[in-house]
């Protein structure tokens, strides 16, 4: 389980370099790809999974070319794009008979029983009569889970499936991804750091391109030990605040106050008192550094 | 707000490349076709002034039709697109909760797509007037510029048009929010179109069908219908009447849909459900804990074989089919459908014809053309929604993931494009046997239908599919594709007007094939399937095209998909593409070789061009060279129906009857055919044209007057080939005539297109027959310029299977090497016209008096059979009656198949008749249907009499005296059959084809007796109207004594041959002074009537007697060629009414006439009500408002002027009056 991926390279026809030069290996299980909007994950995951073709670069799962043989990876190959439609009037189970048909299932019994079992899992068998384009959000992310285990996937990109749902619907389906991911490699992209946490056994931070940093949750915030301070301030100190320190994040507090979270070395000034290390600090932390880079 | 959206709208449409490329093409293809009508690529005109002009407003109206049906595929793409544009961006959601409302939203969106539309169509209005000006185009063929003409097609049709069938798309869109509902709903009103049209296409419903038709064209044609050329050239469009109301109620239907779709229109996320059940709304909760599964797949085998690909593109068609059928418009469309075909093959258009019996082959034939074009739209349509399903649904991140090869999705959707034109297509057959069984006929022929439709249209259906999904993976706008296909579905047909018309330049087009029950597909199938595979092959090319073509993944640049294609371009695809690609050029550069130059005879238009100009250098000055006439021919006629092949070998004997010795002979012989011959008879040849197929002879010594010689020859056809029949033999049912023998002299086939005369050097050319009063004209009869009267013997052979015929009585019949021979001969001397016939044939036999009839017929067709005969023998007695003796002792019909012609003729004592009214559908029990197999049996017979014992000279009017006289013949036999009652509705048939051929007349209208001899409908239809006319002024027998005289004189006469003057100088002595009027009135002018019953009022009398007091308003002009109407034969003398409240006077031609005034009652004869007449007398009328008052016994229910339709009135419909 061995997702290869060297020097790739997409510019798009504006002159944006949606990924650029990236280099990126990943294992079995949950690899995280953190990064703000428009960071270009969705053009990597993209790529990945034969949907664009990059400039240049190279691309290896397990030995397949995906590049150059793109219908090996499609075989093995589970994908759930960041926004999907589905064929209106058509209940879940006939969507996903279709789907099965297409991932290669020939024979209708086992079909209909792989489809039950997905409907299982996903929660979705008390619906499946239902046509997939008037279930809500978290149902219609559901289904793409259901739709990318038909071929039990050895390769799984899911492109910031959390987006919109609720607290309920995001927990069940990041555990759903969790007992794929355990045998199986899942490229997860997100914005939200607390997808990664405690889900992703390793991580990367994807800004402008390129892999900011790439790590284990567990290291990212062991090595920030002891360098992450806080302290609350009135609003008006703030700016003097980030002018002298390396602000990492700054928040409201309900008091009106706020929470100001700084990287130092050493305690920066009396009124800060040490903090535990969050995997969002270790996010700003590169972000900024990045910024510096560019301002440079 | 409007405002706002309006621009926003109209900035979007202005940024939008589609826009610019619709309007360019409209603009494109309206110069062209203007161009093309000025003459910027074919022919001048013969005579300069009588050119039909290409800008007239008739004319623009006509071509703007045609770009009606091209806009109205717009419509969705452009007002529909305006709606849907929303709801596909998902941007409704988002626009919807902005703080507008519909009343601006909705007519914001409507009025900025209608606006950009309009100006779109606009261009074709300024190609017109630029094609009309560009500088190569023929000026007499162009008018002046008349704004008015644009502006009334503009804002009578196409804007109101637009409108309507706008407001209907743009309410179905909005409604069901999905773009190919607008589309399916245009096509699905075509189709109602058609239904309507073959619904109430008949005379009875033209009102209503001009009030009603949506596009506005029955109502203009309501009033242009018998258009003269004049009229058809010089007046704008009436905007009056029914047009009037016509387009108020179209306005008014699109002013109430836009009204509802704007008051159902909601800005709501989801759309409304479109079904009959609503469900009762639940509180739904969801499950909300207990989110930790285990995912523990069951394992299942994963197959990745070529032959699951295969399994699943079958699986994957069946999914794309339902999606096609399972849609409520579709599903309409095939109710409609079915409606249409069933109603075009239950009236087979008898409209102008006779109705056949409901036998296969027509009702496959019947529907095919509007239906196939229905499938052929869907098939571009549906194209399109498939190849672009994923991308729309935006499932295609999914679809494309998926480990399915290109080509499974591709021919997937080929598959399910099949399936559904399978579907459709199959719509005939029920159609057909719906028909077939409600008219009581059980042949049905289960076989021919499958073949025919699955076996011959369905392929046809299936290349233009390729081409389809090629041109819908190409383009990413499939709005955009379906137009560009409709365009070049069009397209194709309209090559030729360019000048292109082989067919291996015209996509899909092939020779057509066409069906008879004696021959089958006969020799049509093979050049039929050669074009198809040779298009097949080019169709799969583009179908490989679209599989390099097809886009997988994310949109690219169409540069990186070029990119891709090339390097999808190897393996298996590359070789199948190469093949393809390879196998098609190189068929078509084999046929198009073939065809032009493996072949020696005369073939193309130019050949043909070149041929004519060089016979008419080379020999024109012999024109005038006397020549001895055949006066015997005598023939062996071998024909080969299993090879279609046919070897004659003949003898002329040909006679010196000049008054000078002969000492040059031309021999011309057949240009299609093979001929060796020689003289019987010392000769020197002087020259041999084996291009015109013309020898010179200087015979040695010279053929003294009075002296005769012999001429032998051997004909044959050239093989036949795959590409083409070069003989008239078919398989079974041959026929053909003497045409294929050598003839003497010049040959008169000349180049008569002035223009094109000039560019050869020709001097300009009068295309006219030389005038009756050309006494110089009369040597040649209208049969032949190579004899006058033959002897003729033949000695015909065929397979053993067959009986074959010609002219003569049967001398002897034998069989010899599994040949069968008989030998014909004639004991009296007839014209130089005879043919031949072949087939396996029943013999129906029956006898008149001494002589002795027969039907040759197909076994199977003996519907119509006994009406033949009664047809036969009310000739011969009305016409021994009234005329002369019978000259021959026998007369027989023939059947020929439908497919080598759909005429009669007739040879000397033979009748060839084609298959089709051997299935005429007479239904007997019906008193208003027409038996037209006697009919045509009785106008055959007659012409026994009128063009085989009377031969008119080759002059103008020549016809006259054979077709109107054997049409008079028909008639009379008719009304001795049937009673007057059929009369009025036959009379009527004759008045409207005579009406409308002289509206399509595109030289010019002539009177009947200086009418050329292809003026069908004044030789035919109007001779009809004129001499029944006349023997009901005149009284039959007087006007038939008058015509016996005159038949006495000419019968058998030899040149000079007579004329329609010498005939009419019999009929003007019988003719009383105070109707002297009518001789020039039907047979010297062209003169019609607008006679029309005004007002009626009735009294009851105390005695029970009733007062009929009658208003007529009687109106006669006269026409020139050109159709220009004249009340007045010299300045100031013409009729003039007007009342206060006519806007203009009525005028009339000076009138001393008599006109039938009739008076109708109603009674039950035979257990049905029936018109009676209770009064009819023709009364003298002096003035153009005319009043009597008649007292009658009984009630009267209906008064009519010219009640019977004797008259030439251009409106049959107004001269009765029901009370």
């Amino acid at each position: 389980m061995q997702l290869i991926i060297s020097n790739l390279t997409k510019a798009y026809p504006n002159g944006v370099k949606a990924v650029d030069g990236l280099s990126l290996e990943a294992g079995a299980g949950m690899f995280g790809l953190l990064g703000p909007n428009g960071a270009g994950k969705s053009t990597l995951m993209r790529t990945i999974a034969t949907l664009q073709n990059p400039d240049s670069g190279s691309i290896t799962f397990n030995g397949i070319d995906v590049l150059n043989n793109p219908m090996a990876l499609r075989r093995i190959l589970g994908y759930l794009p960041q926004e999907f439609g589905v064929y209106p009037n058509v209940s879940a189970e006939n969507l996903l008979d279709y789907f099965a048909t297409l991932k290669g299932v020939a024979s209708r019994a086992a079909r209909r029983k792989l489809i039950e079992e997905v409907l299982e899992i996903t929660n979705l068998y008390e619906v499946r009569k239902k046509q997939v384009d008037s279930y809500s959000g978290g149902m219609k992310q559901r289904f793409g889970i259901a739709q990318l285990l038909l071929n039990n996937p050895q390769l799984i990109i899911v492109d910031e499936p959390t987006a919109g749902l609720d607290p309920a619907e995001r927990k069940r389906f990041l555990n759903i991804l969790r007992e794929v991911g355990a045998r199986n490699t899942v490229i997860f992209s997100t914005h939200i750091v607390d997808d990664v946490k405690g889900l992703c056994n390793e991580m990367a931070i994807m800004n402008g391109g390129r892999i900011l940093q790439h790590t284990t949750p567990a290291a990212a915030t062991a090595a920030l030990q002891g360098q992450v301070w806080t302290s609350t301030a009135r609003r008006a100190a703030l700016e003097s605040m980030e002018a002298k320190y390396d602000v990492l994040s700054s928040s409201y507090h309900s008091n009106d106050a706020i929470n100001v979270r700084v990287q130092a070395a050493e305690r920066p000034s009396p009124d800060f008192t040490p903090a535990e290390p969050q995997l969002e600090d270790v996010y700003f932390m590169a972000l900024k550094k990045d910024n510096l880079n560019l301002n440079l | 707000m409007f405002t706002t959206i309006f621009r926003y709208e109209l900035r979007y449409w202005l940024r939008q490349p589609s826009a610019y490329i619709y309007a360019a093409l409209f603009f494109l293809i309206a110069t062209g076709s203007m161009a093309a009508q000025a003459g910027i690529f074919g022919e001048r005109l013969a005579v300069p002034g009588l050119a039909p002009l290409a800008n007239s407003p008739q004319s623009i109206h006509d071509m703007m039709a045609f770009f009606l049906k091209l806009i109205l595929f717009l419509i969705p793409a452009i007002l529909g697109l305006s709606i849907y544009r929303d709801y596909r961006s998902n941007m409704h959601t988002l626009l919807y909760s902005y703080p507008f409302t519909r009343r601006s939203y909705l007519p914001a969106k409507f009025f900025s797509s209608f606006l950009i539309l309009a100006g779109i169509v606009s261009t074709i209005g300024i190609g017109f007037v630029v094609g009309a000006r560009l500088p190569w185009v023929d000026p007499a063929l162009v008018g002046p510029f008349q704004p008015a003409a644009y502006l009334q097609t503009y804002l009578v049709y196409i804007l109101p048009n637009i409108l309507l069938f706008g407001a209907i798309v743009f309410a179905v869109v909005a409604f069901t929010r999905n773009i190919y509902a607008g589309f399916i709903t245009i096509v699905l009103l075509l189709l109602m179109q058609v239904l309507a049209g073959s619904l109430l296409g008949d005379e009875g419903h033209r009102f209503t069908m001009a009030i009603l038709d949506p596009f506005g064209q029955a109502a203009s044609a309501y009033y242009t219908r018998y258009w003269t050329f004049t009229e058809r050239n010089e007046l704008l469009l009436p905007v009056q009447g029914v047009v009037v109301y016509n387009r108020l109620l179209w306005l008014g239907v699109a002013a109430l849909i836009f009204g509802l779709a704007y008051k159902s229109f909601a800005f709501h996320h989801y759309g409304r459900p479109v079904g009959l059940k609503n469900k009762a709304g639940e509180r739904s909760v969801k499950n909300n804990f207990g989110s930790i599964t285990k995912v523990n797949l069951s394992k299942v085998a994963y197959d990745f074989s070529f032959r699951q690909h295969l399994q699943n593109m079958w699986a994957l068609s069946g999914f794309e089919f339902k999606y096609i059928l399972r849609s409520w418009l579709f599903i309409s469309i095939l109710i409609v459908g079915i409606a249409m075909v069933f109603f075009q093959q239950a009236q087979m258009n008898p409209q102008f014809g006779f109705k056949t019996l409901p036998v296969t082959w027509k009702m496959l034939m019947v529907p095919t053309f509007m239906f196939l074009g229905v499938v052929h739209l869907l098939t571009f349509l549906y194209a399109g929604m498939l190849v672009h399903r994923a991308r729309i649904a935006r499932a295609d991140q999914l679809v494309d993931s998926s480990p399915v090869p290109n080509w499974v999705f591709l021919f997937s959707k080929l598959i399910a494009l099949i399936r559904m034109q399978v579907v459709l297509l199959s719509l005939i057959m029920v159609g057909g046997i719906m028909v077939q069984l409600a008219n009581g006929y059980y042949k049905l022929e289960i076989g021919l239908y499958v073949f025919q439709l699955f076996g011959l249209y369905l392929p046809g259906l299936i290349i233009w599919a390729f081409a389809a999904l090629f041109v819908q993976t190409l383009f990413n706008n499939p709005y955009l594709g379906l137009f560009l296909l409709i365009l070049g579905s069009m397209g194709v047909a309209g090559l030729p007007e360019l000048g292109v018309d082989h067919y291996v330049f015209r996509y899909n087009l092939a020779p057509e094939f066409a069906y008879s029950a004696l021959d089958g597909f006969g020799a049509t199938l093979p050049p039929w399937l050669l074009y198809k595979t040779y298009w097949m092959l080019g169709g799969l090319s583009l179908l490989m095209g679209a599989l390099l073509l097809w886009a997988r993944g994310l949109p690219f640049s169409f540069s990186e998909r070029l990119k891709i294609a090339k390097a999808r371009f190897q393996g298996r695809t590359a070789a199948a593409s190469l093949l393809f690609l390879l196998s098609f050029l190189g068929l078509g550069l084999g046929i198009y070789y073939e065809d032009n130059y493996g072949y020696g005879k005369i073939n193309s238009a130019e050949e043909e061009e070149e041929w004519k100009v060089e016979n008419e250098k080379r020999y024109k000055r012999y024109e005038h060279l006397v020549q001895p006439r055949i006066t015997a021919v005598n023939l062996n006629m071998d024909i080969f129906p299993e090879r279609r092949d046919f070897k004659a070998k003949g003898r002329y004997t040909l006679v010196n009857r000049s008054a000078q010795t002969i000492d040059t002979l031309l021999v011309n012989y057949s240009y299609d055919e093979e001929t060796t011959y020689h003289l019987g008879k010392a000769a020197r040849l002087l020259s041999s044209d084996t291009f015109i197929r013309l020898a010179l002879y200087v015979l040695e010594p010279g053929l003294a007057p009075g002296d005769s010689m012999k001429m032998y020859f051997e004909v044959w056809n050239e093989p036949n080939s795959l590409f083409r029949t070069s003989s008239p033999i078919v398989y079974n049912g041959t026929y053909f005539n003497n045409g294929v023998f050598p003839g003497l002299g010049y040959r008169p086939i000349e180049l008569t297109d002035n223009g094109k005369r000039a560019q050869y050097g020709l001097p300009p050319r009068n295309n006219e027959r030389p005038h009756p009063s050309d006494s110089t004209a009369l040597s040649n009869s209208y049969a032949s310029r190579d004899a006058d009267w033959i002897a003729f013997e033949a000695t015909v052979s065929t397979s053993e299977d067959q009986i074959a015929i010609a002219p003569g009585y049967l001398q002897k019949e034998w069989v010899e090497n599994g040949r069968r021979f008989f030998h014909y001969k004639m004991d009296s001397q007839i014209k130089d016209y005879y043919g031949f016939n072949s087939g396996r044939f029943e013999v129906k036999r029956d006898k008149w008096e001494e002589v002795g009839l027969e039907i040759y017929y197909h076994k199977g067709h003996e519907y119509n059979l006994s009406s033949m005969m009664k047809g036969l023998k009310g000739a011969l007695a009305y016409n021994t009656r009234h005329f002369s003796p019978y000259q021959h002792k026998q007369a027989r019909i023939i059947e020929f198949p439908a497919t080598v012609g759909r005429f009669a003729t007739t040879f000397a004592n033979s009748i060839p008749f084609s298959e089709g009214h051997f299935i005429a559908d007479v239904d007997s029990a019906k008193k208003e249907s027409i038996d037209f197999p006697f009919y045509v049996s009785a106008h055959e017979m007659a012409h026994q009499w009128w063009g085989n014992q009377l031969i008119p000279a080759d002059v103008l009017g020549a016809r006259m005296l054979t077709e109107s006289m054997a049409e008079y013949t028909a008639l009379k036999v008719l009304e001795k059959e049937y009673g007057k009652s059929q009369m009025r509705r036959f009379l009527q048939l004759d008045l409207d084809l005579y009406l409308r051929g002289r509206g399509r007349e595109s030289e010019q209208e002539r009177p009947l007796m200086y009418a050329e001899l292809g003026q069908d409908y004044i030789n035919y239809r109007k001779g009809a109207l004129v001499f029944y006319a006349l023997s009901d002024y005149l009284g039959e027998e007087k006007l038939n004594g008058a015509i016996k005289a005159y038949l006495q004189k000419v019968r058998f006469q030899d040149a000079p041959y007579t004329t329609s003057i010498e005939m009419l100088e019999y009929i003007r002595e019988a003719t009383p002074d105070s109707l002297s009027y009518l001789i020039e009135d039907l047979f010297e002018t062209i003169t019609l009537y607008d006679n029309r019953v005004a007002d009626v009022r009735i009294t009851p009398l105390a005695n029970g007697q009733f007062q009929v007091e009658i208003e007529l308003a009687i109106s006669k002009y006269r026409s020139d060629g050109k159709g220009k109407r004249f009340f007045g034969t010299e300045t100031g003398d013409s009729l003039s009414y007007q009342t206060e409240s006519m806007k203009t006077p009525l005028l009339s031609l000076p009138l001393q006439d008599y006109i039938e005034v009739g008076i109708f009652g109603e009674a039950t004869l035979d257990g049905e009500p029936q018109k009676v007449e209770l009064y009819l007398q023709k009364h003298k009328i002096t003035r153009i408002d005319y009043r009597l008052t008649i007292v009658v016994n009984q009630k009267p229910v209906e008064v009519g002027v010219d009640p019977y339709n004797k008259l030439i009135d251009v409106n049959s419909q107004d001269n009765r009056r029901g009370i």
